[in-house]
């Protein structure tokens, strides 16, 4: 039986109708049109449905949309504020870390969480930290880098 | 020549859409009414189907139809060979083969119908092994009427009458191999193999199909090659060019060759013919490794004849690939393996015997190398068995054979373009080669090794380039390579931007549908998009520029030849002062406000430059693979060009675990000329990551044709973690500019995948004395392998 529900993703409230088994991931992309939400593997094992929810890192996709009643969630969608980019997104740009894209949205919400969490992690932490999301095109080295000259930017504008 | 775009790391074109999560891909389109589409797969490796019910599931509500065999048509499709129903008919081959499909409202929904298919087979003996099943009387045969199968004329394919499950047969004679191995100092025979790995691209396969009001078809695909999928699907459903479209006018969530033939879209077409309504039919994970194309498995056995001084003068290759049950691209890579062979050596005495074979595994695809990374496996890594048995060093081995460019290779070809030897003092010089490396205390055991790799891209082809002019003078290049992640809309823009003189933001590019933009044969494979339609834009914008003189000759007072363009302006080049801007030539036919742009060309309606590029291929004997020398000696060549590479690394090897830890890359490939350097670092780091996960995890492990691990958890892919330090992954671009390629360039997709795993295996066998022969080098084959080293130094000892 679907039940109402009320969702607030990248500050917007949202009321949608969904099977109380429907994952966040699928809630977010086919109710809500978040398709920036990637779906690869659905079993919780390659991070590109990674979202952030009251703060912290979650594969939306082993998340059920009920359990992120009440919870502040962004997608890569919000993450640029004003019509500016996140240091993370001109990083990923700048530093050819993006090819085919489809691990993108995942890997930048996750760096994001660790340089919240971490603001001087190293560089040995980021790719720790990362070890949960798959990359097959870029084997990782610009990825890393852009996340160590985003890092160094967040913590000169802090 | 220095050039203002081109040569340049611009930013690509689809960053800024794929960072902010607007980049739309096929996985993210619906269709009003859209259905969706689940597979039911065979249980069983071989067996006959003896009933299938399908009228519980239909009566489930939501369910729009259920189809089988029956309801398929009854021409086979295929690759190479057409040995495939839409639906099994009366056999399944292969665990994950097609029974039956469903189209539903929801996924769900058809989820629950595909429970309630009742299917009754009878077993059937099976084939696993691709030994086995290359006997002359195997324990089953996979396609009993293959004889009478239709065969595609290109590739040209060879069956075998006494070997019931070969479906090519390719060969090489070279000079005479017998009397090579009678004048050798050294003999080495040697047998390696590599397993069935997936290519894992991120978005799975995924298309929609819908009927159109007049009978024609449009297909939305997340694929690679729509032409080729269009020349597919007129072939199956016997329709005519003009009703078949195929659109991937989005992103391609990677492919690395996964996407090439077809997988979803001839049942998704059924589905759709049955129900007027578009279908959508997408790829579980579980789905791409049992039944989405694996790389096809090799055995290679290869004996070569040394002199002392460190020659190859003999090298004798037989092969064995295992097709899994239906062919694919596997006749076609079992051909260009060749290729592989012949690219970096000097080899006066060369014979090769490759057979493709049918078995009762998951089926087959092109993968990034296309046969050449199996073969280069097993020729690097017999290298450094030579080198120390002749007590030579592996570079000074490998210096002394190389080719270079003029000489003539093993198949005829005058090699040209070779920056092989660059390649290899580069890697050399990275990894510190002539340094000893420091030893660890403990069971870490350091070491550091080395291999050669190459790629060439195939012929013949043919590219078609449109480039547009718009009525503000932005350039409108129209294309149908793919856009899987490779970057080939930003290496097309950098041209069409280059050719006209003006910036980035100038230039537009729009691509992938059959309907709107030009034929581009095969699609991005064979890292061709760059050299093949690269050259075609490029002609096209000369086109274009051309027209734009012409018509600007009563304006400007001026020939055409007395022309040039730059800037958004035409301008003359004996009296520069004398120019006009491109909108000058667009009439405004009614002007809503003043100075608004023109809308269209006097006369000519509007500027489109045209062009084709074409790669032909020379002939060559269907025995010895040679093209005739007189041929050969005007140009003439098997392939369009060969990119090449080296890689040293240095690793670290744990005695007691087996662990293995890749502690520093170098990589160089020759690019031919880089048109933006950092998307050929992209390529190369990629390639890199990609045979090093090859090299040390990845294998779809099979018990009776059943995947035993169908998922990340299992499947182990490389994380950042398992790379090595940003700064001990040291990336060198060599340049060895193409005659034939646009301002020099070759393409870069595949060329750097190939000699990773080697250059490991290497390295594995300086540090702890192990060489690993079949891949994946598992923790365990490190310890068994210790082990039987230790046994037999005991033994010699004991002697």
């Amino acid at each position: 039986m679907k039940q109402a529900l009320e969702l607030k993703v990248n500050g917007q409230l949202y009321e949608v109708f969904v099977e109380p088994w429907q994952s966040l991931a699928e809630v977010l992309r086919e109710e809500l049109g978040f398709t920036g939400v990637r779906v690869s593997c659905n079993t919780g094992d390659c991070g590109s449905c990674t979202v952030i929810v009251d703060g912290k890192a979650v594969k939306s996709c082993l998340m059920l949309a009920p359990q992120a009643k009440g919870k502040e969630i962004i997608t890569i969608e919000g993450l640029a504020q004003d019509g500016k980019l996140h240091p993370l997104q001109e990083a990923f740009i700048d530093h050819f870390a993006v090819q085919c894209g489809y691990c993108t949205s995942g890997m930048i919400l996750m760096a994001k969480t660790l340089l919240d969490e971490s603001p001087d992690a190293t560089e040995e932490e980021i790719r720790a930290g990362l070890s949960g999301n798959f990359c097959r095109c870029t084997g990782y080295v610009k990825i890393v880098e852009a996340i160590m000259a985003a890092k160094e930017k967040m913590n000169f504008a802090r | 020549m220095t050039h203002s775009v081109v040569g340049k790391s611009v930013t690509r074109l689809d960053a800024l859409a794929k960072v902010t999560g607007q980049a739309k891909y096929c996985t993210d389109i619906k269709l009003p009414g859209m259905l969706h589409a689940k597979v039911l797969r065979s249980p069983y490796a071989h067996a006959r189907i003896l009933s299938i019910d399908t009228s519980k599931a239909e009566k489930l509500q939501g369910v729009r139809v259920v189809i089988t065999g029956e309801d398929v048509p009854p021409k086979r499709f295929g690759a190479s060979v057409f040995d495939q129903h839409v639906l099994a008919r009366s056999v399944v081959r292969y665990v994950g083969d097609p029974v039956a499909a469903v189209a539903a409202d929801t996924i769900e929904i058809a989820e629950r119908a595909l429970e309630l298919i009742h299917v009754e087979y009878e077993g059937m003996p099976a084939v696993f092994d691709v030994e086995e099943a290359w006997q002359t009387s195997p324990a089953a045969v996979v396609h009993p009427d293959l004889p009478e199968y239709q065969l595609a004329k290109f590739p040209s394919l060879q069956l075998v009458p006494e070997r019931p499950n070969v479906c090519n047969y390719r060969t090489v004679r070279c000079g005479d191999v017998e009397k090579g191995f009678q004048e050798a100092d050294l003999i080495i025979e040697n047998r390696f193999t590599t397993p069935r790995i997936q290519h894992c691209p991120f978005e799975p396969h995924v298309c929609i199909a819908q009927l159109e009001a007049d009978g024609s078809l449009t297909i939305y695909a997340g694929r690679q090659s729509i032409f080729l999928a269009k020349q597919y699907l007129c072939s199956l459903f016997e329709l005519p060019p003009s009703k078949i479209r195929v659109i991937a006018s989005y992103y391609i969530g990677g492919g690395f060759g996964s996407k090439v033939t077809l997988y979803t879209e001839p049942i998704a077409v059924v589905l759709a013919i049955k129900t007027q309504r578009p279908v959508r039919l997408a790829y579980t994970r579980e789905e791409m490794f049992a039944s989405g194309g694996t790389r096809v498995p090799f055995v290679i056995h290869i004996k070569d004849g040394v002199k002392r001084n460190g020659s190859i003068i003999a090298r004798k290759m037989m092969m064995l690939l295992d097709m899994g049950a239906y062919a694919g691209s596997g006749p076609f890579i079992t051909r260009n393996s060749i290729y592989g062979i012949v690219a970096g050596y000097r080899l006066p005495n060369l014979k090769v015997d490759a057979y493709a074979v049918y078995t009762n595994q998951p089926i087959v695809a092109s993968f990034r190398g296309f046969g050449t990374t199996q073969v280069v496996w097993a020729i690097e890594s017999q290298m450094d068995i030579i080198a120390e048995k002749l007590k030579m060093d592996a570079v000074e081995l490998r210096r002394k054979n190389l080719l270079k460019e003029g000489d003539m290779n093993a198949t005829g070809e005058i090699v040209h373009s070779i920056g092989l030897r660059e390649c290899l003092d580069k890697v050399a010089d990275l990894i510190e080669w002539d340094k000893n490396t420091k030893q660890e205390k403990g069971s870490w055991k350091r070491g550091k090794g080395l291999a050669l790799g190459n790629k060439y891209s195939m012929a013949p082809t043919a590219a078609v380039g449109v480039v547009k002019v718009l009525e503000d003078g932005t350039i409108e290049v129209r294309e149908s390579a793919d856009e899987m992640g490779q970057g080939c809309i930003t290496v097309l823009a950098q041209i069409a931007a280059e050719e006209f003189g003006v910036s980035m933001d100038r230039v537009k590019v729009v691509w992938g549908d059959t309907n709107f933009t030009p034929y581009f044969s095969r699609g991005s494979t064979s890292q061709r998009s760059t050299f093949n339609l690269g050259n075609a834009v490029r002609l096209a914008c000369q086109d274009a520029k051309r027209q734009l003189c012409e018509i600007a000759t009563q304006k400007l007072q001026a020939p055409p030849e007395d022309m040039d363009i730059k800037d958004g302006k035409i301008y003359v080049r004996s009296e520069r002062s004398k120019a006009i801007d491109i909108k000058e030539l667009f009439t405004a036919e009614r002007e809503l406000l003043p100075g608004e742009f023109g809308n269209y060309v006097e006369k000519k309606g509007e500027v489109v430059g045209k062009a084709v590029s074409v790669t032909p291929a020379a002939p060559s004997d269907p025995l010895t693979a040679q093209i005739p020398s007189d041929i050969a000696r005007q140009g003439g060549r098997l392939t369009a060009f060969y990119g090449y590479a080296a890689q040293a690394v240095e690793v670290l090897v744990n005695t007691e675990t087996g662990e293995i830890k890749v502690e520093r890359i170098a990589a160089a490939t020759d690019v031919g000329y880089p048109l933006n350097p950092k998307m050929c670092e992209q390529q190369i780091e990629g390639g890199v990551s990609m045979g090093l996960s090859s090299a040390l995890w990845e294998e779809v492990v099979l018990d009776r044709g059943k995947v035993l691990n169908p998922n990340f958890r299992d499947y182990k892919v490389a994380s950042a973690s398992n790379m090595p330090k940003i700064d001990n992954v040291k990336v060198s671009i060599v340049i060895a500019p193409h005659k034939d390629g646009p301002y020099g360039a070759k393409g870069t997709g595949e060329t750097q995948m190939t000699p990773t795993a080697p250059a490991i295996a290497n390295a594995v066998y300086n540090a702890v004395g192990v060489r690993i022969r079949d891949l994946p080098m598992t923790r365990e084959k490190i310890i068994v392998g210790k082990r039987h080293k230790n046994e037999g130094q005991q033994k010699k000892q004991a002697r």
